[in-house]
């Protein structure tokens, strides 16, 4: 899968989940504080793209996600990795 | 056709997972409820069958409930907020209605339901246990009301093998919302929760598990059953548990009426938000109108073990660690 597919499908995860046009992401966005992301939304979130992608994320690794750069990084190595 | 499956509606939740464990201990493999969208992690990791089954999408539970013979509803309605009785009371309903009406459909035999200690009925002078019923809604709060009026719906199904389990405040590993150990976790980091006193009972999730896996496999097994460990004063517990956590011991219990007063106002600030509150009315409600419960019967029917709180709380540390919910090193004092 090319990067930016990857990229847009998961902008379409947040979108739906933060209410915010994908148009509007920035890979440098915090999902607590730039896209108002609690802690429960965002493990939702790491759930979608697990299904998604049909990947396996562990908890302790979703928890240290806190941006959108680190959630296409986890994606990308994940994805490669399969 | 109905069949020997059994499915457990709310198996991705906090004691769902629990639930699924024991089932597998108990040698079955369920069929894993869940919302159309949710986290599912802990599902995924442990290789459960899935199955959309939403209580406000009816006719997901039909298909989800094909060829069961037993349904496990770990998912009764659970309001994040106290502040609209009569929506709440509706939606609760609502769900339980469309439980039984596809378990009906689907042949199911035997529905296990978990509810709450907040329909057992404080007792003076001895510890409630299972026959201590409120003949009418407890009145103290949203969420009693709520609880008692979805066990008393299914007092009236009597073409089903109905069985309720009765938990008490779950604190233990895999609390990804920090429920009842909310207010833990804020002592722990140092926060000073304002809280009222009163009674608390709590149970290790993994012990209420076992107790409802069995209530799901065993025939002769008690028609309602109270799955508590242990009890203790609210604000006691938090100046042990401060200092085990090596902070300094938390300020004076509010007053009732205080309590419930900031209780309503930290409701109020996040209504029509998806926040939590700082403080909920659930949890002041529990603690100023809970007594001590009798969870033995647990252990005599159905040979349910309660591990030492101490352990429960050592695992949730560890826990909560992995997950960076609370510092890395270790408490220097353990009571």
């Amino acid at each position: 899968m090319n990067e930016p597919a990857l990229e847009t499908r998961i902008f379409a995860i947040l979108s739906n989940l933060s209410a915010v046009p994908a148009a509007d992401i920035r890979r440098a966005d915090r999902l607590r504080e730039d896209l108002g992301m609690d802690s429960v939304a965002s493990m939702e979130l790491i759930s979608m793209l697990s299904e998604e992608f049909a990947i396996d994320v562990e908890l302790e690794e979703a928890a240290r996600i806190v941006d959108v750069e680190g959630l296409l990084t986890l994606a990308e190595r994940r994805i490669g990795d399969g | 056709m109905p069949g020997d499956g059994v499915l457990v509606l709310g198996a991705a939740g906090f004691l769902g997972q629990h639930v699924v464990d024991a089932l597998r201990a108990e040698g079955v493999e369920p069929r894993c409820g869940r919302r159309a969208r949710g986290n599912v992690l802990g599902l995924r990791a442990r290789r459960a069958t899935m199955v959309v089954a939403d209580l406000d999408e009816p006719a997901t539970l039909d298909a989800a409930m094909a060829g069961c013979g037993t349904v496990v509803h770990v998912a009764g309605h659970y309001p994040r907020l106290s502040t609209d009785r009569d929506a709440t009371l509706a939606r609760g309903l609502r769900q339980t209605d469309a439980v039984v009406r596809a378990a009906r459909a689907a042949g199911v035999r035997r529905l296990v339901y978990v509810s709450s200690t907040a329909t057992v009925r404080p007792v003076p002078g001895r510890p409630s246990a299972e026959a201590d019923r409120y003949p009418a809604p407890p009145g103290v709060g949203v969420y009693h009301d709520l609880k008692w009026a979805m066990e008393a719906r299914l007092d009236g199904v009597a073409d089903l093998d109905v069985r309720v389990a009765l938990p008490s405040g779950c604190v233990g590993p895999g609390d990804l919302r920090f429920g009842t150990a909310g207010m833990l976790l804020a002592l722990a980091r140092g926060d000073d929760p304002p809280h009222p006193d009163g009674t608390v009972s709590l149970v290790d999730p993994r012990d209420a598990a076992v107790g409802i896996a069995r209530l799901a496999r065993v025939d002769d097994a008690p028609r309602r059953l109270v799955l508590s460990a242990v009890d203790a004063r609210l604000h006691a517990l938090l100046v042990r548990l401060a200092d085990r956590y090596g902070v300094a011991p938390p300020r004076p219990p509010l007053d009732p009426e205080a309590a419930v007063a900031l209780a309503d106002r930290a409701e109020a600030e996040v209504a029509g938000t998806p926040r939590r509150p700082a403080m909920s009315r659930e949890i002041v409600d529990l603690a100023l109108h809970s007594a001590a419960v009798d969870g033995t019967l647990a252990t005599r029917a159905l040979g349910v073990r309660y591990r030492p709180f101490a352990e429960t709380l050592d695992d949730f540390d560890a826990w909560a660690r992995r997950l960076g919910a609370l510092p890395p090193s270790p408490p220097e004092a353990r009571p």
